[in-house]
Protein backbone atom coordinates (compact mmCIF):
# COMPACT_ATOMS: atom_id res chain seq x y z
CA UNK A 1 0.00 0.00 0.00
CA UNK A 2 1.30 3.25 -0.94
CA UNK A 3 1.69 6.12 2.08
CA UNK A 4 -1.27 8.19 2.66
CA UNK A 5 -0.82 11.64 1.07
CA UNK A 6 -2.15 14.77 2.79
CA UNK A 7 -4.69 16.66 1.26
CA UNK A 8 -4.73 14.36 -1.64
CA UNK A 9 -8.22 14.62 -3.64
CA UNK A 10 -10.23 11.63 -3.08
CA UNK A 11 -13.33 10.00 -4.65
CA UNK A 12 -15.88 7.43 -3.25
CA UNK A 13 -14.62 3.84 -3.06
CA UNK A 14 -10.52 5.05 -3.18
CA UNK A 15 -8.67 2.77 -0.73
CA UNK A 16 -7.07 5.35 1.32
CA UNK A 17 -5.23 3.34 4.08
CA UNK A 18 -5.15 -0.24 5.88
CA UNK A 19 -7.06 -0.32 9.09
CA UNK A 20 -3.92 -1.70 11.03
CA UNK A 21 -2.27 1.33 10.61
CA UNK A 22 -4.89 3.88 10.49
CA UNK A 23 -8.42 4.61 12.27
CA UNK A 24 -11.51 5.70 10.15
CA UNK A 25 -12.96 9.44 10.90
CA UNK A 26 -15.43 10.72 9.33
CA UNK A 27 -16.70 10.66 5.62
CA UNK A 28 -15.15 7.22 5.47
CA UNK A 29 -16.09 3.75 6.10
CA UNK A 30 -13.99 0.42 6.54
CA UNK A 31 -14.34 -2.29 4.84
CA UNK A 32 -11.90 -5.69 4.46
CA UNK A 33 -9.63 -4.37 6.64
CA UNK A 34 -8.79 -1.24 4.89
CA UNK A 35 -10.22 2.41 5.75
CA UNK A 36 -12.31 3.51 2.45
CA UNK A 37 -13.56 7.05 1.53
CA UNK A 38 -17.70 7.52 1.22
CA UNK A 39 -17.98 10.85 0.47
CA UNK A 40 -15.74 13.08 -2.56
CA UNK A 41 -13.37 15.52 -1.04
CA UNK A 42 -10.22 16.01 0.71
CA UNK A 43 -8.49 14.00 2.77
CA UNK A 44 -7.35 14.62 5.85
CA UNK A 45 -4.91 13.06 8.71
CA UNK A 46 -5.66 13.77 12.08
CA UNK A 47 -2.67 13.11 14.64
CA UNK A 48 -3.51 10.56 17.20
CA UNK A 49 -5.15 11.70 20.19
CA UNK A 50 -2.81 9.80 22.56
CA UNK A 51 0.46 8.39 21.79
CA UNK A 52 0.43 4.70 20.76
CA UNK A 53 -3.06 4.97 18.82
CA UNK A 54 -3.51 5.38 15.52
CA UNK A 55 -3.90 8.90 13.04
CA UNK A 56 -7.63 9.20 12.14
CA UNK A 57 -8.35 9.96 8.22
CA UNK A 58 -11.19 12.16 7.83
CA UNK A 59 -12.38 13.00 4.02
CA UNK A 60 -14.71 16.07 4.44
CA UNK A 61 -15.15 18.49 1.08
CA UNK A 62 -14.52 22.58 0.95
CA UNK A 63 -12.98 22.36 4.03
CA UNK A 64 -15.61 21.76 6.64
CA UNK A 65 -16.18 18.35 7.89
CA UNK A 66 -19.91 16.54 7.01
CA UNK A 67 -22.25 18.35 10.03
CA UNK A 68 -25.26 16.49 10.76
CA UNK A 69 -26.72 16.37 13.91
CA UNK A 70 -26.37 13.20 16.48
CA UNK A 71 -28.31 12.07 19.47
CA UNK A 72 -26.66 14.44 22.38
CA UNK A 73 -26.05 17.62 20.54
CA UNK A 74 -26.83 20.87 21.74
CA UNK A 75 -28.71 22.31 18.89
CA UNK A 76 -30.00 25.76 18.27
CA UNK A 77 -33.14 25.78 16.30
CA UNK A 78 -35.92 28.35 15.14
CA UNK A 79 -39.70 27.70 15.95
CA UNK A 80 -41.71 27.42 12.75
CA UNK A 81 -45.02 26.11 13.97
CA UNK A 82 -46.63 25.40 17.05
CA UNK A 83 -49.21 22.95 17.41
CA UNK A 84 -50.90 21.46 20.37
CA UNK A 85 -48.78 18.82 21.27
CA UNK A 86 -45.31 19.56 19.51
CA UNK A 87 -43.46 22.41 18.28
CA UNK A 88 -41.88 21.96 14.72
CA UNK A 89 -38.72 23.26 14.51
CA UNK A 90 -35.59 24.12 11.44
CA UNK A 91 -32.16 23.30 13.45
CA UNK A 92 -29.83 26.29 12.26
CA UNK A 93 -26.73 25.19 14.12
CA UNK A 94 -25.05 22.54 16.12
CA UNK A 95 -23.26 23.37 18.91
CA UNK A 96 -21.21 26.41 17.77
CA UNK A 97 -20.91 25.64 13.81
CA UNK A 98 -23.74 26.53 11.33
CA UNK A 99 -25.26 24.17 9.03
CA UNK A 100 -25.64 24.80 5.57
CA UNK A 101 -28.53 22.63 4.79
CA UNK A 102 -31.31 23.21 7.36
CA UNK A 103 -32.86 19.91 9.14
CA UNK A 104 -36.17 19.71 11.17
CA UNK A 105 -36.86 19.02 14.42
CA UNK A 106 -40.02 18.59 16.84
CA UNK A 107 -40.12 19.37 20.28
CA UNK A 108 -42.91 17.46 21.62
CA UNK A 109 -45.40 18.02 24.37
CA UNK A 110 -43.37 15.31 27.17
CA UNK A 111 -40.05 16.60 25.83
CA UNK A 112 -40.53 20.05 27.10
CA UNK A 113 -39.48 20.09 30.44
CA UNK A 114 -39.01 17.36 32.82
CA UNK A 115 -41.92 17.99 35.50
CA UNK A 116 -45.30 17.75 35.16
CA UNK A 117 -45.09 16.53 31.50
CA UNK A 118 -48.78 15.92 30.74
CA UNK A 119 -49.88 19.37 31.64
CA UNK A 120 -47.58 21.28 29.10
CA UNK A 121 -49.60 24.01 27.05
CA UNK A 122 -47.04 24.38 24.35
CA UNK A 123 -48.52 28.08 23.17
CA UNK A 124 -47.05 28.77 26.64
CA UNK A 125 -43.53 27.76 26.00
CA UNK A 126 -42.87 28.35 22.54
CA UNK A 127 -43.72 30.37 19.39
CA UNK A 128 -43.05 30.73 15.81
CA UNK A 129 -40.00 32.44 15.64
CA UNK A 130 -38.33 31.52 18.55
CA UNK A 131 -35.02 30.75 18.87
CA UNK A 132 -34.67 27.98 21.07
CA UNK A 133 -31.68 25.93 22.64
CA UNK A 134 -32.27 22.16 22.39
CA UNK A 135 -30.78 18.62 22.76
CA UNK A 136 -31.25 15.69 20.03
CA UNK A 137 -33.00 12.87 21.90
CA UNK A 138 -33.08 10.79 18.55
CA UNK A 139 -33.25 10.33 15.21
CA UNK A 140 -36.60 10.71 14.85
CA UNK A 141 -39.43 9.81 12.43
CA UNK A 142 -38.87 10.15 8.26
CA UNK A 143 -39.82 13.93 8.49
CA UNK A 144 -37.74 15.42 12.06
CA UNK A 145 -35.07 14.93 14.47
CA UNK A 146 -36.75 14.20 17.77
CA UNK A 147 -35.77 17.10 20.17
CA UNK A 148 -35.99 18.17 24.01
CA UNK A 149 -35.62 21.15 26.28
CA UNK A 150 -35.92 19.27 29.28
CA UNK A 151 -33.37 20.50 31.31
CA UNK A 152 -32.35 23.74 32.67
CA UNK A 153 -30.27 24.94 30.38
CA UNK A 154 -32.65 24.64 27.39
CA UNK A 155 -35.32 26.78 26.12
CA UNK A 156 -36.04 30.05 24.62
CA UNK A 157 -32.79 32.23 24.12
CA UNK A 158 -34.37 35.11 21.95
CA UNK A 159 -37.78 36.03 20.83
CA UNK A 160 -39.76 39.10 19.97
CA UNK A 161 -42.48 40.15 21.87
CA UNK A 162 -45.99 39.27 20.03
CA UNK A 163 -46.99 43.34 19.82
CA UNK A 164 -43.89 45.64 19.50
CA UNK A 165 -41.90 42.85 17.88
CA UNK A 166 -38.77 43.79 19.67
CA UNK A 167 -36.04 41.49 21.34
CA UNK A 168 -37.87 40.26 24.50
CA UNK A 169 -36.07 40.21 28.58
CA UNK A 170 -35.82 36.98 30.37
CA UNK A 171 -37.89 37.78 33.68
CA UNK A 172 -38.35 34.19 34.99
CA UNK A 173 -37.91 30.32 33.88
CA UNK A 174 -41.12 30.95 32.96
CA UNK A 175 -41.95 34.80 31.52
CA UNK A 176 -39.89 36.94 29.65
CA UNK A 177 -40.72 40.57 29.15
CA UNK A 178 -40.84 43.17 26.55
CA UNK A 179 -39.09 46.46 27.40
CA UNK A 180 -41.36 48.87 25.51
CA UNK A 181 -44.51 47.96 26.38
CA UNK A 182 -43.99 46.51 29.74
CA UNK A 183 -46.22 43.20 28.42
CA UNK A 184 -45.46 39.95 29.90
CA UNK A 185 -44.99 36.94 28.29
CA UNK A 186 -45.02 32.66 28.60
CA UNK A 187 -42.42 31.15 27.51
CA UNK A 188 -39.72 28.01 28.45
CA UNK A 189 -36.74 30.38 29.34
CA UNK A 190 -32.86 28.70 29.05
CA UNK A 191 -31.13 29.68 32.15
CA UNK A 192 -27.90 30.30 30.47
CA UNK A 193 -24.97 31.54 32.54
CA UNK A 194 -24.96 35.03 31.67
CA UNK A 195 -27.63 35.31 32.75
CA UNK A 196 -27.88 33.52 36.58
CA UNK A 197 -27.00 36.55 38.91
CA UNK A 198 -24.26 35.58 42.05
CA UNK B 1 -65.63 58.36 30.86
CA UNK B 2 -65.47 54.79 29.12
CA UNK B 3 -69.70 54.50 29.51
CA UNK B 4 -69.84 58.16 27.35
CA UNK B 5 -68.16 56.57 24.66
CA UNK B 6 -70.04 53.30 24.15
CA UNK B 7 -71.36 53.69 21.17
CA UNK B 8 -69.00 55.50 19.54
CA UNK B 9 -67.83 54.76 15.87
CA UNK B 10 -64.18 54.85 14.94
CA UNK B 11 -62.18 54.46 11.93
CA UNK B 12 -58.54 52.30 12.84
CA UNK B 13 -56.24 54.24 13.98
CA UNK B 14 -58.63 56.81 15.92
CA UNK B 15 -58.34 58.09 19.58
CA UNK B 16 -61.10 56.34 21.11
CA UNK B 17 -60.68 57.85 24.80
CA UNK B 18 -57.44 58.92 26.86
CA UNK B 19 -56.65 55.97 29.20
CA UNK B 20 -57.87 57.10 32.96
CA UNK B 21 -55.63 57.93 35.72
CA UNK B 22 -57.12 55.68 38.01
CA UNK B 23 -59.24 52.37 37.74
CA UNK B 24 -59.03 49.71 35.22
CA UNK B 25 -59.64 49.14 31.44
CA UNK B 26 -60.14 46.14 30.16
CA UNK B 27 -59.56 45.87 26.31
CA UNK B 28 -60.24 43.30 24.05
CA UNK B 29 -60.49 42.80 19.76
CA UNK B 30 -59.64 45.44 17.99
CA UNK B 31 -58.34 48.00 20.58
CA UNK B 32 -54.87 48.58 22.03
CA UNK B 33 -53.21 51.28 23.76
CA UNK B 34 -50.60 54.00 22.34
CA UNK B 35 -49.42 57.28 23.58
CA UNK B 36 -51.82 57.27 26.83
CA UNK B 37 -54.79 56.49 24.78
CA UNK B 38 -57.10 54.09 23.71
CA UNK B 39 -56.54 53.65 20.02
CA UNK B 40 -58.65 51.64 17.10
CA UNK B 41 -56.97 48.74 14.83
CA UNK B 42 -59.69 48.66 13.19
CA UNK B 43 -63.59 50.18 11.84
CA UNK B 44 -66.10 49.99 14.08
CA UNK B 45 -68.49 50.62 17.10
CA UNK B 46 -67.26 51.10 20.71
CA UNK B 47 -69.05 48.01 22.60
CA UNK B 48 -69.08 46.77 25.88
CA UNK B 49 -69.64 42.78 26.77
CA UNK B 50 -71.44 42.22 29.81
CA UNK B 51 -68.42 41.68 32.10
CA UNK B 52 -67.14 45.39 31.42
CA UNK B 53 -64.52 44.28 28.46
CA UNK B 54 -64.84 47.26 25.42
CA UNK B 55 -64.54 45.66 22.04
CA UNK B 56 -65.00 46.92 18.33
CA UNK B 57 -67.48 45.84 16.46
CA UNK B 58 -67.21 45.57 12.93
CA UNK B 59 -68.50 44.30 9.92
CA UNK B 60 -65.98 41.63 8.66
CA UNK B 61 -65.94 39.13 6.30
CA UNK B 62 -62.91 36.58 7.81
CA UNK B 63 -63.74 35.00 10.74
CA UNK B 64 -60.81 35.62 13.20
CA UNK B 65 -61.58 32.39 15.96
CA UNK B 66 -61.78 33.50 19.34
CA UNK B 67 -61.96 31.87 22.87
CA UNK B 68 -65.89 31.77 23.74
CA UNK B 69 -67.12 31.61 20.56
CA UNK B 70 -69.77 29.52 18.80
CA UNK B 71 -69.22 28.16 15.30
CA UNK B 72 -70.83 26.20 12.93
CA UNK B 73 -67.57 24.26 11.83
CA UNK B 74 -67.57 21.02 8.28
CA UNK B 75 -65.31 18.00 9.19
CA UNK B 76 -62.34 17.89 6.89
CA UNK B 77 -60.24 15.30 7.97
CA UNK B 78 -60.41 12.27 10.99
CA UNK B 79 -57.22 11.41 12.25
CA UNK B 80 -56.33 9.08 15.63
CA UNK B 81 -57.16 11.49 18.23
CA UNK B 82 -58.93 14.60 16.79
CA UNK B 83 -60.98 15.69 13.87
CA UNK B 84 -60.11 18.59 11.54
CA UNK B 85 -62.76 21.29 11.09
CA UNK B 86 -63.13 24.08 9.02
CA UNK B 87 -64.65 27.06 10.59
CA UNK B 88 -64.01 29.75 7.82
CA UNK B 89 -60.84 31.08 9.89
CA UNK B 90 -57.36 31.38 8.95
CA UNK B 91 -56.24 28.04 10.45
CA UNK B 92 -58.19 24.87 10.36
CA UNK B 93 -59.20 24.01 13.69
CA UNK B 94 -59.18 20.84 15.76
CA UNK B 95 -61.52 19.19 17.35
CA UNK B 96 -61.22 16.65 19.86
CA UNK B 97 -63.21 12.93 19.54
CA UNK B 98 -63.19 13.13 22.93
CA UNK B 99 -64.96 16.15 23.45
CA UNK B 100 -68.26 14.82 22.71
CA UNK B 101 -71.03 13.61 25.57
CA UNK B 102 -70.35 10.28 26.36
CA UNK B 103 -67.27 9.88 24.01
CA UNK B 104 -64.44 7.41 25.34
CA UNK B 105 -61.99 5.87 23.88
CA UNK B 106 -63.82 2.60 22.94
CA UNK B 107 -67.31 5.06 21.86
CA UNK B 108 -66.12 7.73 19.64
CA UNK B 109 -68.55 9.83 17.75
CA UNK B 110 -69.28 8.66 14.06
CA UNK B 111 -68.24 11.75 12.11
CA UNK B 112 -67.12 11.82 8.74
CA UNK B 113 -65.32 14.47 6.08
CA UNK B 114 -68.49 15.97 5.44
CA UNK B 115 -70.31 16.59 8.27
CA UNK B 116 -71.45 19.62 10.11
CA UNK B 117 -70.53 20.37 13.71
CA UNK B 118 -71.55 22.92 16.13
CA UNK B 119 -69.05 23.65 18.11
CA UNK B 120 -67.63 26.37 21.13
CA UNK B 121 -64.23 27.38 20.30
CA UNK B 122 -62.39 26.58 23.94
CA UNK B 123 -58.76 28.26 22.62
CA UNK B 124 -57.79 30.32 19.75
CA UNK B 125 -54.48 31.93 19.46
CA UNK B 126 -52.73 34.18 16.81
CA UNK B 127 -49.94 31.33 15.88
CA UNK B 128 -51.73 27.95 16.64
CA UNK B 129 -54.64 26.28 15.35
CA UNK B 130 -57.63 26.60 17.55
CA UNK B 131 -59.15 23.99 19.09
CA UNK B 132 -63.04 23.51 19.48
CA UNK B 133 -65.06 21.14 21.86
CA UNK B 134 -68.84 19.94 21.54
CA UNK B 135 -69.37 19.75 24.91
CA UNK B 136 -69.51 22.77 27.60
CA UNK B 137 -67.90 23.41 30.78
CA UNK B 138 -69.85 21.05 32.69
CA UNK B 139 -69.59 18.11 29.97
CA UNK B 140 -73.02 18.32 28.64
CA UNK B 141 -73.86 18.67 25.02
CA UNK B 142 -75.91 21.90 25.50
CA UNK B 143 -76.85 21.73 21.61
CA UNK B 144 -73.84 21.06 20.63
CA UNK B 145 -72.52 18.13 18.52
CA UNK B 146 -73.46 17.12 14.77
CA UNK B 147 -75.88 18.52 12.79
CA UNK B 148 -78.03 16.54 10.93
CA UNK B 149 -79.51 17.19 7.21
CA UNK B 150 -80.58 21.18 6.50
CA UNK B 151 -78.58 23.67 4.73
CA UNK B 152 -75.79 26.52 5.68
CA UNK B 153 -76.24 30.16 5.14
CA UNK B 154 -73.36 32.51 5.03
CA UNK B 155 -73.96 35.75 6.62
CA UNK B 156 -71.69 38.17 7.73
CA UNK B 157 -70.64 38.48 11.46
CA UNK B 158 -72.70 41.41 12.46
CA UNK B 159 -75.78 39.56 11.35
CA UNK B 160 -75.06 36.43 13.29
CA UNK B 161 -73.67 38.13 16.70
CA UNK B 162 -77.45 40.43 15.84
CA UNK B 163 -78.92 36.26 15.84
CA UNK B 164 -77.60 35.53 18.68
CA UNK B 165 -77.83 38.32 20.95
CA UNK B 166 -80.44 38.47 23.31
CA UNK B 167 -83.22 40.11 23.50
CA UNK B 168 -84.24 37.91 20.20
CA UNK B 169 -83.35 39.15 17.18
CA UNK B 170 -87.20 40.49 15.88
CA UNK B 171 -86.76 38.71 12.07
CA UNK B 172 -86.67 34.65 14.69
CA UNK B 173 -89.48 35.83 17.06
CA UNK B 174 -91.50 36.61 13.59
CA UNK B 175 -90.83 33.75 11.23
CA UNK B 176 -90.87 31.57 14.90
CA UNK B 177 -94.51 32.36 15.14
CA UNK B 178 -95.50 31.10 11.67
CA UNK B 179 -93.01 28.02 10.33
CA UNK B 180 -91.23 25.84 12.21
CA UNK B 181 -87.85 25.04 11.81
CA UNK B 182 -84.59 24.35 13.69
CA UNK B 183 -81.51 26.91 13.39
CA UNK B 184 -78.02 27.14 15.05
CA UNK B 185 -75.93 29.89 14.63
CA UNK B 186 -71.96 30.12 14.76
CA UNK B 187 -69.68 33.50 14.88
CA UNK B 188 -68.10 32.51 12.00
CA UNK B 189 -70.68 33.92 9.63
CA UNK B 190 -72.38 30.00 9.08
CA UNK B 191 -76.36 29.99 10.22
CA UNK B 192 -77.44 26.01 9.59
CA UNK B 193 -80.83 25.65 9.50
CA UNK B 194 -83.69 22.63 9.38
CA UNK B 195 -87.15 22.56 8.77
CA UNK B 196 -89.76 19.95 7.76
CA UNK B 197 -89.84 21.41 4.11
CA UNK B 198 -87.43 22.67 1.67
CA UNK B 199 -89.72 25.40 1.10
CA UNK B 200 -89.72 26.60 4.62
CA UNK B 201 -85.65 26.06 4.84
CA UNK B 202 -85.41 28.84 1.84
CA UNK B 203 -88.07 31.17 3.30
CA UNK B 204 -86.50 31.23 6.55
CA UNK B 205 -82.75 32.05 4.91
CA UNK B 206 -83.69 34.59 2.75
CA UNK B 207 -85.51 36.09 5.39
CA UNK B 208 -82.66 36.16 7.51
CA UNK B 209 -80.28 37.36 4.63
CA UNK B 210 -82.64 39.93 3.92
CA UNK B 211 -83.15 41.51 7.68
CA UNK B 212 -79.18 42.23 8.22
CA UNK B 213 -80.32 46.12 7.23
CA UNK B 214 -83.64 46.80 8.35
CA UNK B 215 -85.49 48.04 11.08
CA UNK B 216 -87.31 45.57 13.46
CA UNK B 217 -90.32 46.93 12.27
CA UNK B 218 -89.61 46.66 8.36
CA UNK B 219 -88.48 43.10 9.48
CA UNK B 220 -91.74 42.19 10.93
CA UNK B 221 -93.48 43.51 8.20
CA UNK B 222 -91.64 41.91 5.21
CA UNK B 223 -92.09 38.45 7.64
CA UNK B 224 -95.67 39.31 7.72
CA UNK B 225 -96.05 39.90 4.10
CA UNK B 226 -94.13 36.57 3.36
CA UNK B 227 -95.67 34.14 5.49
CA UNK B 228 -98.91 35.37 4.31
CA UNK B 229 -98.13 34.31 0.55
CA UNK B 230 -96.76 30.88 2.13
CA UNK B 231 -100.33 30.13 2.98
Amino acid sequence: MSAVEEERAVCVGDRLGATDTYAAGEGVFVRDGFVIASVVGFQRLEAPPAAGEKPTIHVASRDTLPLVPKPGDIVTVKISRVAQTAAHALIMCVGRQALSTEFKGVIRQQDVRSTEIDRVVIYDCFRPGDIVRAEVVSLGDARSYYLSTAKNELGVVYARSATAGVAMVPTSWVTMQCPETQAVEKRKVAKLESLVTA
Amino acid sequence: MAAAALGKVVGPGDRVLDVPEQGTLRLSAGLTTHDGAVTSLKGGVLKSTRTGQLFLEGRQKRYIPAEGDVVVGVINDKHSENFTVDIGGPFNAVLPQLSFEGATRRNRPNLHPGDLVYARVVTAHRDTDPVLSCVDTAGRASGFGHLKEGMVLSCSSALARQLLGSPTAPVLEALGSGLQFELAVGLNGRVWLSAPTAATCVVVANAIAESEFRTPAQVRTMVARVLSRLG
